[in-house]
């Protein structure tokens, strides 16, 4: 309980005193809004906030599964063929090292301005993470587990489900739980400069009009976005892999 | 007691017969000759240990005897048998106790039970029997993370030995414990050997184990290792905690260190 208690208080109060000041020095609504203004604007305009948060959440949520689903097997086959490591590694950890969001202006050239471009860049903005926490996980297993799965008769895949899969899921969590927050940080600025949808596009119009509340709401609105992400990315973990619950309490 | 809890259940283990056994790593200039050539001749329900120092081939005399690595030359035959693949009916214990972090100790145990297909209800009675042999008994449901050194040591013991296998081979399963849980431990081993009689091709380089366990301490040399001497351990079963007490432990234990001084792996002065 205290948990939540203690956290929501400090938000009150901060919001609190953000309010007082802002009306005892009479701060224009252009410069600074009152929490009343932006908290009553994302009530008015609800429909529209919740509608371009979900066009936000969509990308981020189709991109970081495409991460996922190319850069798991990847960090396998880089992983066990001696070829994939030597040849395409060097190239992934240039790319990683690249700011990705260099790119964004080549993918509206492709692509033009559209839903893709964004997809496209936390896709990129997770994979790294992912592929290499992954790339370590595949990796942990220690080579006499192996002894052991053969001696029981066990053949590759069952190795692989048993045994090298599970293992390298704490680590591939751990990729996945970077790869999340890069998705979210990634996601805004993409919809700044390659999109016509999401709330960083909502954000980037409200500039050129100088609706502050508008773009206060839509901070609110986007961290929101990023706490529930956060939020399903731990309950995910909690629930697949019930053995690491109290562990690094534990040690 | 474990080896009759089932009609599968045999009173006796596994021979094991190599002659000429070697190993080399790789090949041309880089190969490296790793042991033997050596002969072994273990008979049913026999506790064999192999002795020596570090480096000495003792881990891959157990890799090939389980057919997990071909050997370079000789030959190695398994209940008369020639291995050409990996041998299952067989357990392994290192020394690390190498269980699956994401199961618990029982499911770490029915590892064996799932990937063999074995009948659950069946190895489950059996397992339920190891861990109140292994004094596991409560660390069913834990997590490995979550027992001591001693106890994970004992769940790899209980999941080499579930499936009921002819043959245990374990290398140096002791090393990474304190004294005291290795007195134990060792003992509990001796317990249930005693009721299983399964063949056992236990590796180490403790004295006070190989004397403490084997019918028979065979002794390598360094690298390539060879079996230099054969010592017939003629003590009575079991074997007490403290074997100091023994007149015969001392003598046994003393030509060991014998040994290990002429060949030059002490150099006391």
């Amino acid at each position: 309980m205290a948990r939540v208690l203690y956290p929501a208080l400090a938000v009150a109060v901060f919001l609190g005193v953000w309010e007082v000041l802002v009306r005892a020095y009479d701060v224009p609504l252009w410069l600074l809004p009152k929490p009343s203004d932006f908290l009553g604007r994302m009530m008015v305009d609800h429909a529209l906030i919740a509608g371009q948060a979900w066009v936000t959440s969509q990308s981020i949520a189709f991109g970081f599964a495409i991460a996922l689903v190319v850069a798991m097997p990847l960090a396998l086959a880089i992983v066990s063929v001696g070829t994939f490591e030597r040849g395409l590694y060097p190239v992934i950890v240039f790319l990683n090292i690249m700011p990705k969001t260099v790119i964004g202006p080549i993918l509206i050239v492709w692509f033009g301005i559209n839903q893709m471009v964004v997809v496209l860049i936390v896709f990129l903005m997770c994979f790294f993470p992912i592929l290499v926490d992954s790339m370590a996980g595949f990796r942990a297993t220690d080579p006499r587990l192996y002894y052991i799965t053969r001696s029981m008769g066990a053949n590759g895949w069952q190795a692989f489900r048993h045994v090298r899969l599970p293992a390298a899921m704490t680590y591939v969590f751990a990729g996945m739980k970077i790869g999340i927050v890069k998705a979210v940080e990634g996601v805004i600025i993409a919809e700044f400069i390659g999109s016509g949808a999401g709330l960083g596009f909502m954000i980037l119009r409200a500039s050129s009009f100088m609706d502050q509340t508008l773009m206060f709401s839509g901070l609110i609105a986007t961290a929101l976005v990023a706490m529930a992400f956060n939020a399903a990315m731990l309950a995910s973990e909690h629930w697949l892999m019930p053995w690491a619950r109290g562990r690094a309490a534990g040690h | 007691m474990i080896g009759n809890a089932t009609q599968s259940g045999r009173d006796s283990g596994a021979s094991i017969l190599a002659r000429g056994m070697t190993k080399v790593y790789g090949s041309g200039e880089g190969a490296h000759h790793a042991l033997g050539p050596i002969d072994l001749d273990i008979k049913p329900g026999e506790f064999v240990s192999l002795i020596g120092p570090s480096g000495c081939g003792k881990s891959t005399t157990m890799l090939l005897v389980s057919g997990l690595e071909p050997v370079s030359a000789g030959s190695v035959e398994v209940d008369g048998r020639p291995l050409t693949a990996p041998i299952t009916e067989v357990g392994i214990v290192f020394q690390d106790h190498l269980l699956l972090d994401f199961r618990t100790a029982m499911k770490n145990v029915m590892l064996q039970q799932e990937i063999r297909g074995l009948d659950k209800a069946e190895i489950q009675a059996r397992a339920d029997v190891l861990f109140r042999r292994l004094d596991l008994a409560g660390a069913e449901g834990r997590y490995p993370w979550q027992l001591s050194g001693g106890m994970r040591q004992r769940v790899s013991i209980a999941r080499a030995l579930v499936h009921d296998p002819s043959m245990l081979l374990m290398d140096e399963p002791f090393g990474a414990l304190d004294a005291i849980t290795r007195t134990q431990i060792r003992h509990d081993l001796e317990m249930l050997w005693l009721d299983t009689r399964k063949t056992v091709l236990f590796i180490t380089h403790s004295i006070d184990e190989a004397v403490g366990l084997s019918d028979r301490v065979l002794v390598m040399s360094k690298s390539p290792g060879r079996i230099v001497e054969e010592i017939v351990i003629d003590l009575p079963r079991p074997r007490p905690a403290h074997l100091g007490e023994v007149p015969a432990f001392a003598d046994y234990a003393n030509r060991i260190y014998g040994i290990f001084e002429k060949l030059g792996v002490y150099k006391f002065r």
